[in-house]
C-alpha cells in the first residue's frame, strides 16, 4: 500500500529536532516554540515566523532533574532537559501560556539558561463569561502581536492575520476530514499513525502540512477501497493534556483487542476541534474560539461544561463501547477533574480504565495485563 | 474423559493444575519461575500431568495466565490472571464477591459477580512493595523464613510501625529497628500490618460489605491473612492452597472455551 505521506508524518513526529533544524537551514526563518495549549499560533504565523508546539523529549530526563522537580509532568521536565542539553538551540524563542502551576515556573528557568531573546509569558484567562475576561484576553493578544512584530521585524496587519487564520482553518478541516475517514472506516489507521499525523501539523509549517495532509487523505481513500481494516472493541481515548502519550501505549491498546475510533487528547482532536470565524476582526474571532466551552478543559475554571458528558457524546457519535483515560502523571488539573469523570462514567454504565502516562516508560507488561483484563471484562469472559 | 489445564506463570512461581470434565482437580504443581518462563511453564505442566497420571496428549484445552502467559506456545489461549483468579475464587467460594490477590510482584483487588465474572478491578503495578517479593526480603532481613515470620508475628505484644513501604527503604528501617533492640516478633507484626494498610488503601472501596477471598502465594502466610483480616474487619476466605487459584481459574475457563468450540 502506498503511504509516502503517512510515513513523512511519522518521520516528522519521530524526530522533530532533525526536521526543524533542516527546515531552518533551508528557509532561514525564526522558529518560536508554543508551550503548550491554546497559544494563538496564527499571530506568530502572521509575523512570518514558524510556530511549533513544544513536544515531550525522546529520551529520559537527566540534567533537567537539577532544575525541575521530579514530580513535575513529563513535558515540563523533558522540555527543560532538552534546553539544558542544548537540543533546542535552533529555536528563537518561546511563548508560554500560564495554564498550570508547572508551566508558570518555566520562564524563569529559561531566562537563566537560554540565550533566547523572545521568552513571552502569556496569562490567557482561566475563566469564561464576562466582558472583562474577553477584554483581558484580547489585550494579551495585542501584547503578543507587539512581541512577535519585534521578534520578526515584520508588521502584523489584520489582513495577514486573516490569511493565517484561513491557512490554519484549512489545516483543521483536513485533520477533521481524516478523523471522519477513520470514523467511517474503523481500524483503517492506527492510533499511533493518527497521533503522528496531528503531531506533524504541530511541527511543520501549515502550508506544507496542508499539502501533506491532502496526500494522506488520498492514501487513506485508496486504503478504504482495499478494505481489510483492523477490528476490535471500539474505544475512545481522552486526556493526555499538553503532550504526546507514548506511541507504545497506543499500540498496546490496539494490540489487546481494542481499536481507537476517536479521541479527545491534545495531540489529537483537541488541537483542531474548533475553527475560527473569518471576519474583519480576527482578534475577536480568536477570543470566540478561546472562550468557547468546547472542548471542556480542566485547566480552566469552567463550571458549565462537563467533560465526561462531552466524552460520552464522542462515544455515541462513534458507537464506541468503552473509554480509556490517559492521565499524564503529575498533571494536577486532570487529576482534580478525574474523580468526577470516573463517577459519571460509572453512573452511565460506560466501561472506563485509566492509564497513567509517564515520561519514562516502566512496566508496560503490567499495563498490558490491565488492558487485557479490561477487554476480558467488557467481552464477558 | 476430557481434561483441561491451567498454567499460571507468576513472577516468582509457576503453578499448573489439571481439571477433569467433572470439575475435579486431579493434578497440581508449583515451581519457581526463574528467568525462563517458557521452561518453567512446561516443567510445571509436566509435573501436574505426572501428578494426574496423564500425558500431554490427554489434554483437551490449555490456558496460560499470569505474568508470563504469552510465553507458553503449548497453550491454546492466554487469559489474564485477574480473570482467572476471579473464576477460580468463585468456584471455591461461590459466596465471594471480592478477591484480593497478592502475588510475587503485584497486588490486585477484584470485584466479581455470582458467576465469577470480573466487574471491576484495581491493581498496584508500580512496584513490588507490599507483595510476595517484599515479604521475602523482609524475612531475609530478620534471618528467618516466611513460616517462622508468620508464627513470630502472632507472639508480638507491642505494635511497631514500619512506615516505609519501599522495599529498599523498609529493609533499612527493619535493620535499624533490629539494631535498636526491637524484638523480631514486633518487627514481623509491624511488617504485616504495614502491608495490610497498603492493601486496604487499594481495596477498601471494592471489598466493603462483601465476602472477600484472598488468593496468591502471599495468602499462604497466616501472618498476612491475620493482619489483613484485622485491618479490613472481615474474616477472609482462604482456600487450602490459595496459590493455585489462578491456575484453577485458567483450567475452568479452558473447559468453557473447549465446550464452546
Amino acid at each position: 500500500m502506498k503511504q509516502r505521506a503517512l510515513n513523512q508524518c511519522m518521520k516528522v513526529s519521530g524526530d522533530p529536532y532533525g526536521y526543524l533544524k533542516e527546515w531552518k537551514g533551508n528557509n532561514n526563518k525564526k522558529i518560536i516554540s508554543c508551550f503548550a495549549m491554546n497559544i494563538p499560533e496564527e499571530i506568530i504565523h502572521a509575523a512570518g515566523l514558524l510556530p511549533v508546539i513544544a513536544w515531550r523529549s525522546n529520551e529520559s530526563v537527566s540534567i533537567g532533574h537539577s532544575h525541575v522537580a521530579s514530580f513535575n509532568c513529563g513535558l515540563t521536565r523533558s522540555f527543560i532537559d532538552d534546553v539544558l542539553k542544548e537540543k533546542l538551540n535552533f529555536l528563537d524563542g518561546v511563548v508560554i501560556n500560564r495554564m498550570c502551576l508547572q508551566a508558570q515556573g518555566i520562564p524563569f528557568i529559561l531566562e537563566q539558561n537560554t540565550k533566547w531573546a523572545n521568552i513571552i509569558y502569556m496569562s490567557l484567562p482561566a475563566l469564561y463569561g464576562s466582558d472583562c475576561i474577553r477584554d483581558f484576553f484580547k489585550s494579551e493578544l495585542d501584547r503578543l502581536i507587539i512581541a512577535m512584530e519585534k521578534c520578526s521585524g515584520n508588521k502584523i496587519t489584520t489582513g495577514k492575520i486573516v490569511n493565517s487564520i484561513e491557512i490554519y482553518n484549512h489545516n483543521r478541516k483536513l485533520l477533521s476530514d481524516i478523523y471522519e475517514i477513520r470514523r467511517k472506516n474503523i481500524g483503517i489507521i492506527s492510533a499511533r499513525e493518527m497521533l503522528s499525523i496531528v503531531h506533524s501539523s504541530m511541527i511543520m509549517p501549515k502550508e506544507e502540512n496542508n499539502k501533506l495532509l491532502l496526500e494522506v487523505i488520498e492514501e487513506l481513500n485508496l486504503k478504504v477501497a482495499e478494505g481489510n481494516h483492523k477490528s476490535g472493541i471500539p474505544v475512545v481515548i481522552y486526556g493526555s493534556l499538553c503532550q504526546t502519550p507514548h506511541p507504545e501505549l497506543l499500540d498496546l491498546i490496539e494490540n489487546t483487542g481494542m481499536v481507537v475510533v476517536d479521541d479527545d487528547i491534545f495531540i489529537g482532536s483537541r488541537y483542531f476541534v474548533n475553527s475560527l470565524d473569518i471576519s474583519d476582526d480576527p482578534i475577536e474571532s480568536m477570543a470566540n474560539r478561546y472562550l468557547s466551552h468546547i472542548p471542556p478543559c480542566p485547566t480552566k475554571g469552567d463550571y458549565k461544561s462537563n467533560w465526561s458528558t462531552y466524552i460520552s457524546d464522542i462515544m455515541n457519535k462513534n458507537k464506541a463501547k468503552a473509554v480509556i483515560t490517559l492521565m499524564i502523571r503529575y498533571c494536577p488539573p486532570h487529576m482534580c477533574a478525574y474523580p468526577d469523570d470516573q463517577i459519571n462514567f460509572e453512573k452511565k454504565g460506560i466501561p472506563e480504565i485509566m492509564l497513567e502516562v509517564e515520561h519514562e516508560i516502566i512496566s508496560l507488561e503490567q499495563v498490558r495485563t490491565r488492558l487485557q483484563s479490561f477487554v476480558e471484562t467488557i467481552g464477558g469472559i | 474423559m476430557l481434561y483441561f489445564a491451567g498454567i499460571d506463570i507468576g513472577s516468582l512461581c509457576t503453578k499448573s493444575l489439571i481439571l477433569n470434565e467433572d470439575d475435579a482437580i486431579i493434578g497440581t504443581s508449583i515451581k519457581r519461575s526463574g528467568a525462563a518462563y517458557r521452561g518453567a511453564g512446561e516443567d510445571a505442566l509436566n509435573a501436574a500431568l505426572k501428578d494426574a497420571n496423564l500425558k500431554s496428549e490427554d489434554l483437551n484445552y490449555i490456558i496460560s495466565t499470569g505474568y508470563g502467559r504469552s510465553r507458553i506456545p503449548i497453550a491454546d489461549e492466554q487469559i489474564t490472571e485477574i480473570t482467572c483468579h476471579a473464576r477460580g475464587s468463585s468456584f471455591i467460594f461461590p459466596e465471594a464477591r471480592a478477591v484480593i490477590d497478592i502475588g510475587g510482584q503485584d497486588s490486585k483487588v477484584i470485584e466479581i459477580n455470582s458467576k465469577g465474572r470480573v466487574l471491576k478491578f484495581v491493581m498496584n503495578d508500580k512496584c513490588a512493595a507490599g507483595t510476595g517479593r517484599f515479604l521475602e526480603v523482609m524475612a531475609g532481613s530478620l534471618d528467618i523464613d516466611l513460616e517462622q515470620m508468620s508464627e513470630l508475628a502472632k507472639q508480638s505484644k507491642k505494635e511497631v510501625q514500619i512506615s516505609s513501604m519501599c522495599t529498599v527503604f523498609a529493609e533499612s528501617e527493619v535493620i535499624s529497628l533490629f539494631a535498636g533492640g526491637t524484638e523480631k516478633a514486633e518487627i514481623a507484626s509491624g511488617i504485616y500490618r504495614a502491608i495490610a494498610r497498603r492493601v486496604t488503601g487499594l481495596a477498601s472501596h471494592i471489598v466493603s460489605g462483601k465476602k472477600v477471598t484472598m488468593t496468591g502465594g502471599v495468602a499462604k502466610s497466616k501472618g498476612m491473612v491475620w493482619a489483613l483480616s484485622k485491618k479490613l474487619k472481615t474474616e477472609l476466605l482462604v482456600a487450602d492452597d490459595p496459590q493455585i487459584i489462578g491456575a484453577l481459574g485458567a483450567a475452568l475457563i479452558a473447559k468453557t472455551k473447549f465446550n464452546n468450540l
